[in-house]
């Protein structure tokens, strides 16, 4: 196999998550690219207090990193050969800081957080010296931590990596996902079994750890190590103990990774990489796909359903509110009348009786405030009660319009009972001493005249005592009779002017109430008639974004299938040339 | 208390008379408060929780309250012991679990923090369970996922359990592997399969040694042969000496301190947070009334206030140290809440003179409490001391 064969593959792919803005993937895979050739990089990896660093300490058999309970870097640190021990600090610019190896836990716990990259150490160690380096990585915890995406960062570049997990308890659900998300993008993998001189059950343990990585398709060995009897062993040069730490097939196991061919491991890792990059978008753009189609479902049936039965119901509360606005209206109208009719007409009665006993002269002064004042509280109260009617009106139809709507301004204005002119006093004749006396005239001539011509007949002249007597009583009785009269006149004009300016005020009231019913009718009307179309245009358009909807998605899905195929294409070729390199391809699992 | 819980929980019954699951749920809860107070001992598998409650469990001053091993979500417990493999971020959280409303947010005092396992810290070296303490003493002071607990100990339950019950079998063999020279005995000592090693020098067998080593722990033994080395020469001493270091007592101290001691009051919390949940999940008319009681409940009770504070003063999150934070927390009833416990006087003193001890302590902390060069918080603190020593006043009126 060529260099090129699996350089395009790569290439094409880094264009892949490019384009579905997976920047993650696209430095992965340019790492992977980029690799330095000659150099091997372990990674080592796992979560916390498992014994990372007594690993890479038993290991290379020096104190590099700090153990125990002193916090743990939050950078990879990479230690690879150098003549002298040395140690330098990359910051996030690239810029080297080097430090003497003594102070290098302090150093770093001087710096603020976030502003390294990572740390360089060099040890004298005949292990490293043909271009392996080891990777310490901060512990894997919180999956949203820098920490814990700083360490799986490493495995960008690592060519092989140690997972490290303690004998005390079998591994973790985290620590198998870990092995296999770990497995995808790295093939070579190993699990150590650390801390095996403190479990008594660390066997059972290493079988347990070993049948779930087999039941979660991981084919890695487990190797148990203990780095205290490892470190015992290097101070009392005790071969027997060493063999005893467990240490010897791990040595073997790195040493192997380090004499690899390195084109070889470049094609594998380029293959494995693209693998995993592809696997991941695939697993993207199908979940994205599923959930179009799952929209779609819904949609189609669904959402044109839901639309129509959204405008069935509108139809049907438009019928209902309109018809119950109407009723009501009617019934309001009737009802305001006949209220103010029969409190007129109790008036009026009062009126007259007012008038058939009392004398307007005498009466008036007092009567005109009362009309006045009883009119106004008549009209006040129907016009309150009106109003109140057809605020209640207003509420029944926004209930039977499916909602509370806002019902401002529905309020009817003044009552207007102030605008009502004061009854004005009838023209009232008093009967003066001079008509009177006129009258009395009249009726004395009347009576002389009538009981002289009686006398006459009995040979008596025209005017004697008797006729004269008789006229002096006719005289009497006719101012009577004329003062009788004139007050029931009176009387009449007073009732007729009441009850004609009762009648006035009904007339002009009962007008103004009508029209204000019908202003609240037609406001109601309009709203509601205004809030219903824009109902219907809402819906309209609800169905035409679903139908314009589905169409989008359909081509959405479309282009999504097919971006599916090219990457499992791409998937595929990357399996070929694994293959090629030597190692059986796993299907992209459906 | 208890007293106006029971009032608060049969109105309750009352108003839920129709309800079967809330009138269950809140018979329950009243008849727990006749029961002894249960302390639930929680936490990852492989935590050690069965050990721990074996140990815990043969305690006499806890006689008064129920352990329960890992209790199902659906038993009610007054009291917590969670059991952390680390001290890490991810676990703390794990066991925090959230409070469901403001009344068991305000007297959340009913868990303690055990840093398990803790003869495995830093590789099982000697000084293991030293440094395990320390981890445990800065992370109450420092996290802030700690703040809320009674207590972060560093408990190693296995070395507790067996060393509680020595037999003289086991000691005897333990001297003996004592006495024979440190360096020709030291690998052998490296780990448990060394231990076992047919190679082993002397004429103890195989089986017994890994019995020893199963219940003691590979930590347990180094640190025996240790002490024994170093003067606890005899099966009581050793046992003891064990016990000490492996941060039971601590632990029990604690449980008894902030939980049996307070009993009625957690499990009156118990009952409220209970009474909680049925007016909330479902509210009727009537309900709301019952809502503000509970309100006034926590408001008012004391002993809450008192626990906390003592949280607060113990794991370092106050400005008292020394002298007058060991005063405060006596007086706040830590040792224990009777008149006497408090003051820290003998059982059998002359009430006239508790009382003038009483009476002197809340002159002294009403004039802390009146500083006003102390900052506010410090006040704060103050005025519950003299609370607590009024209290003790309160039970001669």
């Amino acid at each position: 196999m060529t260099a090129s064969a699996w350089l395009e593959v790569l290439d094409e792919t880094l264009d892949a998550c490019r384009s579905h803005g997976r920047e993650d993937l696209v430095q992965r895979l340019r790492r992977r690219r980029d690799r330095p050739p000659g150099v091997t990089r372990i990674a080592v990896l796992g979560f916390p207090k498992q014994g990372k660093g007594y690993l890479v300490n038993a290991v290379l058999n020096a104190p590099v990193c700090s153990v125990g309970d002193a916090a743990t870097p939050a950078v990879p640190v990479e230690i690879g050969y150098s003549a002298q021990p040395a140690a330098t600090l990359v910051g996030r610019a690239d810029e080297r800081v080097p430090v003497p190896v003594e102070r290098l836990t302090g150093e770093l716990g001087a710096r603020p957080p976030g502003s390294l990259r990572r740390v360089e150490v060099g040890v004298p160690r005949e292990l490293l010296s043909a271009g392996l380096v080891l990777v310490d990585t901060p512990a894997i915890g919180d999956p949203r931590s820098p920490r814990t995406a700083a360490a799986l960062d490493v495995l960008a570049d690592a060519d092989a990596v140690v997972l490290v997990s303690d004998a005390t308890t079998p591994l973790s659900e985290a620590e198998v996902a870990l092995a296999h998300h770990v497995r995808t993008w790295c093939p070579h993998v190993v699990v150590a079994l650390t801390k095996i001189d403190v479990c008594p059950s660390w066997r059972a343990v290493a079988e347990r750890d070993r049948a779930l990585l087999a039941g979660a398709g991981i084919d890695s060995p487990v190797l148990p190590v203990s780095a205290t009897v490892r470190m015992a062993a290097a101070k009392a040069g005790d071969q027997d103990l060493n063999s005893r730490s467990g240490f010897p097939p791990l040595l073997a196991w790195i040493a192997e990774q380090a004499a690899r061919p390195p084109e070889h491991t470049s094609a594998v890792l380029a293959a494995l990489s693209v693998r995993a990059a592809t696997a991941e978008l695939v697993e993207t753009l199908r979940a994205r796909a599923e959930l179009a189609g799952q929209d779609a479902g819904v949609d189609q049936t669904t959402l044109l359903h839901r639309a129509q039965r959204k405008a069935d119901e509108l139809r049907k509360r438009n019928t209902r509110w309109q018809n119950l606005l109407a009723d009501e209206i009617a019934d309001l109208q009737s009802d305001a009348e006949y209220d103010l009719r029969e409190r007129t007409r109790k008036i009026v009665e009062t009126i007259d009786e007012t008038f058939d006993k009392g004398d307007p002269v005498k009466v008036w002064d007092e009567f005109g405030p009362w009309l006045d004042k009883t009119l106004a509280e008549a009209v006040e109260t129907n016009y309150n009660f009106t109003a109140d009617r057809a605020e209640w009106i207003a509420q029944a139809v926004a209930a039977a319009f499916g909602a509370q709507y806002d019902l401002h301004d529905l309020r009817l204005g003044e009552s207007g009972a102030e605008l009502i002119a004061d009854v004005r006093q009838p023209r009232i004749e008093g009967f003066k001493i001079g008509q009177k006396l006129f009258t009395g005239l009249r009726g004395s001539y009347g009576g002389v005249l009538m009981f002289g011509l009686v006398t006459s007949l009995a040979g008596l002249p025209l005017i004697n005592p008797v006729s004269l007597g008789a006229g002096a009583a006719f005289a009497a009785k006719t101012i009577s009779d004329e003062g009788g009269m004139r007050l029931q006149r009176r009387q009449a004009v007073a009732k007729m002017t009441a009850q004609r300016h009762v009648d006035d005020v009904f007339l002009r009231f009962s007008k103004e109430c009508r029209d204000a019913i019908r202003g609240v009718q037609r406001k109601l009307r309009d709203h509601f008639t205004a809030l219903a179309e824009e109902l219907a245009d809402q819906l309209a358009r609800e169905r035409e974004t679903i139908i314009a909807g589905s169409a989008e998605r359909e081509r959405r899905m479309v282009k999504l299938r097919r971006e599916i195929e090219r990457l499992a294409g791409l998937h595929q070729r990357a399996g070929e040339l694994g293959v090629l390199a030597g190692r059986a391809p796993r299907e992209l699992p459906a | 208390m208890t007293e106006d819980v029971r009032g608060l929980l049969a109105e309750a019954c009352g108003l839920y008379r129709d309800s079967p699951r809330a009138a269950a749920s809140l018979h329950e809860a009243l008849n727990h408060l006749d029961e002894p107070l249960r302390v639930g001992i929680t936490g990852a598998a492989g935590t050690g929780k069965s050990t721990l409650a074996a140990a815990l469990g043969e305690t006499r001053s806890l006689r008064d309250l129920t352990l329960a091993d890992d209790p199902a979500a659906s038993v009610p417990t007054d009291a917590a012991v969670r059991l952390l493999r680390h001290l890490e971020p991810d676990e703390l959280a794990s066991a925090h679990p959230a409070a469901r409303s403001a009344f068991a947010r305000q007297t959340a005092v009913d868990t303690v923090l055990v840093l398990a396992r803790a003869d495995e810290t830093g590789a099982g070296r000697i000084d293991a369970l030293l440094t395990a303490k320390q981890l445990a003493r800065r992370a109450w002071r420092e996290d802030p996922l700690c703040s809320g607990a009674q207590g972060v100990i560093a408990v190693a339950a296995q070395l507790a359990y067996g060393a509680r019950a020595f037999t003289d079998d086991e000691f005897e063999l333990l001297a003996a592997f004592a006495a024979v020279p440190r360096e020709e005995l030291e690998r052998y000592l490296l780990s448990v399969d060394a231990f076992t090693d047919p190679a082993f020098p002397g004429p103890v067998s195989v089986d017994t040694r890994r019995s020893l080593v199963s219940r003691f722990g590979l930590f347990g033994v180094k640190l025996a042969l240790t002490l024994i080395r170093t003067g606890s020469d005899s099966r009581v001493k050793l046992s003891t000496e064990l016990v000490r270091r492996s941060g039971l007592g601590e632990l029990r101290d604690t449980v008894a301190g902030c939980f049996a001691a307070r009993a009625e009051a957690l499990k009156a919390r118990t009952a409220v947070v209970r009474l909680e949940a049925v007016l909330q999940n479902e509210p009727r008319p009537g309900s709301d009334r019952l809502e503000a009681r509970v309100e006034r409940f926590a408001a008012t009770a004391h002993d809450f206030t008192e626990l906390r504070l003592i949280a607060d003063i113990r794991g370092g999150r106050t400005a008292l140290s020394g002298e007058p934070a060991d005063e405060a927390v006596r007086l706040l009833g830590a040792q224990g809440t009777t008149p006497e416990e408090r003051l820290g006087l003998d059982f059998e003193t002359d009430p006239r003179e508790v009382y003038a001890a009483g009476a002197d302590a809340v002159l002294r902390w009403r004039h802390e409490a009146e500083r006003q060069d102390r900052p506010p918080a410090e006040r704060a603190a103050a005025h519950v001391v003299v609370r607590s020593a009024e209290g003790v006043l309160a039970l001669f009126a």
